[in-house]
């Protein structure tokens, strides 16, 4: 299968109006895109408009490695106290072993002494409440989350196929780890939507990447996130001359580069890594000014410090990071991907001490996520953003040794909030033991397939032509979470 | 706490196993999976008239001959020839790092020898710079790590390790053959055990070192033994059978027994007897009888002890077993006290040390003959006494020294031909003793002086010091009273703590007189000629490096998953004909570097090929993050070329001009500039990744070391006469290797003059110089300058 010349010169045009080749200063290839629009047929790369009418315009994605307990967060499940220390089989509630639902997941480790399910029931760790007018119940390990009920959309019936944390992946790219691999929602949402400000990273990485390092995949480097650090102190190593070049030399060396790297281009058409480093060099040149600004907070008040826990110790770190994220969709920037939990496989992964690690935990992420939902309600930009709250998978219902719990790909909880999604809704169910997903279930490209449709993108049109797509990567619009 | 720490190393293992469907590949043993069979000889094709110059002999390079068939079959054709400049730039960059001066391009260009590729490469081949070159790429395979830990206290790899990248560097430049460099590095302690030279070649297994987890640090052996040398991902079957490869858990721990014995030392080295200072990082067999167990599920903590393992090779791979013997060890293999040097280096630093102290005692006698006033000879007077006590505990170390040193001789010649033992033991003793008193008592009176001279505020801490003194002085009158037998040896050597409770007392014991024999069988098997895998892998490694894709796409995985690869043919022969030739990696450039598809231009042919696949083009490569560092140095004229020696500090890396392979690396110590660019990580790195990030641009845009280099490079070139244009296509032309064309030419007239213009409002004084600087540095931006076309 080759699409011989046509490919190569429609390939080559395309190219040209991504490095703005012949136009002269800093202009963005996907600006004069915008215009060239729809003048021929066929394929032709995203233009940078949505594909119809948007909800929103932004994305701050929050993302729990290691798998948080969805009994013991948004998905409470009292029978596991009543049936506690009983073997599955001991409940009324046979439902567990439906051989349908069970072959869902695809095992890495076969025999791993991690990844498999436990037959005594470990009674929650902790209490729940109902919130907000809505009521509803969330655990008393997340009470500020629980004060935005209201707010989030609670989808109770998430399930995946990996039984470890190469689910971290598939969650971002909706495959399996033993497939090929997709490019990530983030590099989907960069490549299919225009930028908002051209001093900015269009996709930002905060925090501990999943696995696999590579978002872009064969959409090309230039749409793979661009990973930052929210350190006050060095926000952007190298992020001014360190020699004594002034601001009007600097400009003329970035203009004189760029024009000589596009020169080449010319004879190096199709080349992704020179388009890249293109593209990567007029960002450069004004991120260096615009990324330390974001991460300066002396502008912020002292009270809306206080709303992201800046002034406590446990949740300092991640505050920085989701008031940064608001100050980055303030900006413009269309994805940010926040990864919360240290190590290889993510701090949340309690396999034992359960409660003592969700209680830490819990602590670090929920008053300052809490914080972001009011503040980007109080500034009118909820309406404009949409917040996802996720996790590779939940836990199991069964304990694994005296206390913890193993990974559960069968059914778990995660949340949205924001542009286009309907507050105070709980969505989706599992079974009375947390099991399976038992109503509405979906799978993790739903949530793709829903964020893009609140971005106004359709995933078909944004498919690459010789890069068919499956359904089950493209997903289905969760529907049931709508404003 | 362990669970987690467990879930941890398991999650590593999935990560690394291979990506397929289990139920899609052949469940047999591996019997007929290519990568475990032996390389087949096959016929090199024909090449057709029309495909470029024969190689001198009249014979084509089979390279080009196996590619060019696959070519002609799928009715593609090679593209272009690169210029003779890009193809220089490109074999520079390849061989040594570094890119040619403007002269040797210009003298490339106009040399219509015919043999002139093949002479530029023998040249590169034979300088210095191509065992630092290649030394970096084997230390991405080899995982080179200096150490790192807490304070002082190592935890991870060993002090000194460069030694080892030393041996690298050499064995490469001069062409030792690889088998006997897999061979050093796995057994060197048991081929050459009184060889130093050899002995640092075990700094691959003395790396591994982990003070905290023996098992961790088993782990790696054996995974990265399987990756490196065969390809193997053995890893993956340490807690259960292998998904894809016939490779049993069994199989993973008797790969493990092969490695049970060993553990990590380090020995002094000729000049020095501070082991913190220098010193050689080694391994040897020490837990001779340990056994191993399979552990269940993999768990550490769960041995199966019914089931201990002998060492042994996956039986998939059985063309040969393990020839196992033990290993005598000549006496100062074991007692490394006996190495000559070792009395040497201590009789020079006590001798050293005599001289200095005679030194201070002539000093305090002219400051007494000087001394005027009662008060300041009274002073002067004890300064000399104070010095002269010195001297005498400097001369009672010589003595105590060699009173040691003839007892550790006795303990170690054959029973029966001793001299009185108990003898030279209590003279010893004697003598440590008395050295311990006269070091004392020079404390004493040192104490007595510093509180002499002491004003008020340090007065109260000058008493308590001189209390100590006292109290220490008096317990080494008692011991000199009566020393009895024990003293203290001639170390020579220190073994690693086997883990943080291990006392140091214990780390000076006498060494095992035998090695098991182990490695070296396993490592003569690997380089066994009927190998199937050690020499593709290797061959992959090398082409990958030059071509930019690797002829077999996992480059630690030859297991069941790997496809049969698209150029097995041209695989094959060239392992075949790498071993013919002696294992020698010289020879393998040399076929890889002469033929005509290494010569060819990288620009897009406008082909159906898109993958390349078939080497229509040569792939574009980004430098690798130590080659861009080089060569903006070099160009600039700034790089130190001095070869080897002690890592330096990457907190130094505005003002360090070494190559940069000599930096500190390990998880700890981070080059700022190196990482912007994937430099190797040092747990894991078989090939970098080609990352594009704007933080690259503003690393080359905004660091000092960019700058700089750009300032020195613009004044060279105005030194040798470069002005007005003239000054831009030389700069362009010295940093891309390429002259530019007429509208570049444009360009940087244009963008030169804005710079000027800039330049003028930063600094009146001289403008053209910076604006010079400037455009020099705009180049070394350059998408060009930081790949290879």
């Amino acid at each position: 299968m080759g699409f011989g010349l046509n490919q190569q010169s429609l390939n080559r045009r395309a190219f040209l109006h991504k490095t703005g080749l012949g136009f002269g200063g800093l202009a963005l290839g996907t600006l004069l895109a915008r215009e060239n629009r729809a003048a021929e047929g066929g394929w032709l790369p995203p233009t940078g408009l949505p594909h119809y009418a948007a909800r929103a315009r932004s994305v701050i994605w929050i993302f729990l490695r290691g798998g948080l307990s969805h009994m013991e967060s948004f998905d409470p499940k009292p029978a596991l106290n009543q049936y506690q220390g009983k073997t599955f089989a001991e409940t009324p509630f046979d439902g567990i072993n439906d051989p349908e639902k069970r072959r869902r997941v695809r095992v890495v480790v076969v025999n791993d002494a991690n990844g498999q399910q436990r037959n005594k029931i470990y009674p929650l760790q902790v209490g729940f409440q109902p919130g907000g007018r809505s009521g509803i119940e969330i655990s008393d390990w997340f009470p500020h989350i629980r004060g935005c009920a209201d707010d989030i959309s609670v989808i109770r019936s998430m399930w995946t196929t990996d039984d470890n944390h190469g689910a971290q992946v598939q969650f971002h790219t909706g495959r399996h780890m033993l497939d090929v691999q997709e490019p990530s929602i983030g590099a989907w949402v960069n490549y299919g939507l225009g930028t908002l400000n051209e001093n900015l990273p269009q996709f930002i990485n905060i925090g501990p990447r999943f696995f696999d390092k590579r978002d872009g995949r064969y959409l090309g480097p230039a749409y793979d996130a661009v990973p930052l650090k929210i350190d006050p102190k060095e926000p952007l190593a190298y992020a001014r001359p360190e020699g004594d070049l002034s601001a009007r030399e600097q400009a003329a060396q970035f203009d004189l580069i760029g024009k000589l790297n596009r020169f080449r281009a010319t004879e190096h058409a199709g080349d992704q890594a020179l388009e890249a480093r293109i593209k990567s060099y007029e960002l450069a040149y004004r991120m260096q000014m615009a990324v330390p600004n974001v991460v300066d907070f002396a502008p912020e008040s002292e009270e809306t410090k206080r709303l992201y826990g800046l002034d406590v110790d446990a949740t300092k770190p991640f505050g920085m990071q989701l008031l940064a994220a608001r100050r980055f969709v303030e900006r413009g920037v269309r994805f940010i991907q926040i990864q919360h939990g240290e190590g290889a496989a993510g701090e949340w992964d309690a396999h034992s001490g359960l409660k003592a690690n969700h209680t830490k935990l819990s602590r670090q992420v929920d008053l300052p996520t809490a914080g972001l939902i009011r503040d980007l309600k109080m500034r009118g930009l909820l309406d404009e953003t949409v917040v996802v709250f996720a996790t590779e998978f939940g836990r199991t219902p069964g304990s694994q040794g005296t206390d913890g719990r193993d990974h559960h790909p069968y059914g778990f909880s995660i949340w949205m909030a924001g542009g286009g999604v309907r507050g105070g809704t709980v969505h989706g169910a599992t079974d009375e033991l947390g099991f399976h997903a038992v109503e509405d279930d979906h799978y993790v490209t739903d949530v793709h397939a829903t964020l893009l449709h609140l971005l106004g993108l359709d995933s078909h049109r944004l498919e690459l032509p010789d890069r068919k797509r499956l359904d089950s990567d493209h997903g289905r619009v969760i529907r049931g979470i709508l404003a | 706490m362990m669970l987690r720490i467990f879930s941890s190393l398991v999650i590593g293992i999935v990560l690394m196993c291979p990506s397929a469907r289990a139920e899609d590949l052949p469940v047999d043993a591996g019997q007929g999976h290519w990568a475990f069979q032996p390389p087949a000889h096959r016929p090199v094709p024909a090449l057709p008239e029309s495909s470029g110059p024969a190689m001198p002999g009249g014979l084509g390079n089979p390279v080009d001959a196996f590619i060019d068939s696959h070519r002609r079959k799928r009715g593609l054709s090679a593209g272009p020839a690169a210029s003779r400049a890009v193809w220089l730039r490109r074999v520079y960059l390849d061989l040594t790092g570094l890119p040619p001066s403007l002269e040797a391009i210009r003298d490339f260009e106009r040399d219509d020898d015919p043999t002139g590729r093949q002479k530029v490469v023998e040249r590169l081949l034979g300088s210095p710079q191509y065992g630092e070159r290649w030394a970096r790429h084997f230390m991405d395979i080899w995982r080179y790590c200096d150490w790192w830990g807490l304070g002082e206290q190592l935890r991870y790899s060993q002090k000194h390790i460069w030694h080892w990248r030393d041996w690298m560097v050499e064995s490469l430049n001069s062409d030792k053959g690889y088998d006997r460099m897999v061979v050093e590095q796995l057994a060197g302690d048991e081929v050459a055990p009184g060889d130093i030279d050899t002995l640092r070649a075990t700094g691959f297994l003395a790396r591994d070192y982990y003070l905290f987890n023996r098992a961790s640090w088993l782990d790696n052996v054996v995974e990265h033994t399987g990756k490196a040398f065969l390809g193997l991902t053995m890893n993956c079957a340490r807690c259960h059978d292998h998904k894809y490869d016939p490779i049993t858990q069994v199989d993973y721990f008797a790969w493990r027994a092969i490695f049970e014995p060993y553990h990590a030392r380090l020995d002094e080295l000729p000049g020095e007897t501070d082991l913190e200072k220098d010193g050689l990082p080694r391994v040897f067999d020490l837990h001779l009888d340990r056994p191993t167990y399979v552990q269940i599920k993999g768990d550490p903590l769960n041995p199966d002890k019914t089931r201990p393992v002998e060492p042994a090779i996956p039986g998939a791979l059985g063309f040969a077993s393990l020839s196992i013997r033990n290993v005598d060890l000549p006496s100062r293999a074991q007692h490394p006290s006996m190495q000559p040097w070792v009395i040497a280096n201590h009789r020079e630093a006590a001798e050293r040390a005599i001289v200095a102290a005679r030194k201070r005692l002539e000093e305090a006698e002219q400051s007494l003959a000087s001394a005027i006033g009662t008060s300041a000879v009274d002073r002067a007077r004890f300064g000399k006494v104070a010095a002269a006590t010195a001297l005498a505990a400097a001369e009672q170390r010589a003595t105590m020294i060699a009173a040691a040193f003839e007892a550790d001789v006795a303990r170690v010649v054959p029973a029966g031909t001793a001299p009185d033992l108990s003898q030279l033991c209590e003279r010893a003793a004697r003598a440590q003793s008395g050295f311990e008193l006269a070091q004392a008592e020079a404390g004493l009176v040192q104490a007595r002086l510093d509180k002499l001279l002491a004003d008020s505020t340090k007065e109260a801490d000058a008493s308590k010091k001189l209390e100590k003194a006292a109290v220490a002085w008096e317990e080494a009158r008692k011991k000199a009273a009566s020393p009895g037998t024990n003293y203290t040896s001639l170390r020579g050597s220190f073994k690693a703590l086997e883990g943080p409770d291990e006392t140091e007392a214990s780390r000076t014991a006498p060494y095992p007189g035998i090695s098991t024999g182990r490695r070296r069988a396993f490592a003569d098997w690997l380089v066994d000629r009927r190998n199937p895998l050690t020499a593709r892998v290797l061959v992959n490694h090398v082409w990958a490096r030059h071509f930019g894709q690797p002829l077999v796409a996992g480059m630690t995985d030859f297991g069941l998953r790997a496809p049969v690869p698209e150029h097995q043919d041209l695989l094959d022969w060239l392992a075949l004909d790498f071993m013919k030739q002696g294992w020698s990696l010289k020879q393998l450039h040399r076929r890889m570097l002469l033929s005509e598809t290494y010569a060819l231009s990288s620009a897009p042919t406008g082909t159906r090929d898109s993958e390349n696949k078939y080497y229509e083009r040569m792939n574009t490569q980004r430098l690798d993050a130590q080659t861009i560092r080089d060569s903006m140095l070099h160009l600039a004229g700034t790089l130190d070329l001095t070869i080897g020696g002690p890592t330096i500090d990457p907190t130094r890396e505005d003002t360090a001009m070494r190559r940069s392979l000599y930096f500190k690396q390990s998880p700890e110590d981070l080059h700022k500039f190196l990482e912007t660019f994937d430099n190797a990580d040092p747990k894991e790195c078989y090939r970098r990744a080609e990352s594009i990030l704007p933080q690259q641009a503003l690393a080359l845009a905004n660091s000092k070391l960019a700058g700089d280099a750009a300032v020195r490079l613009a004044d060279r070139l105005v030194r040798r006469g470069a002005a007005g244009d003239g000054f831009l296509a030389t700069a362009f032309e010295t940093i891309l290797a390429v002259k530019p064309a007429i509208e570049e030419m444009q360009t940087c007239r244009e963008g030169y003059a804005r710079l000027l213009e800039a330049s003028r409002q930063s600094d009146s004084s001289g403008p053209e110089e910076r604006a010079r600087a400037a455009f020099v540095h705009a180049l070394f931006n350059h998408n060009d300058f930081i790949s290879v076309r």
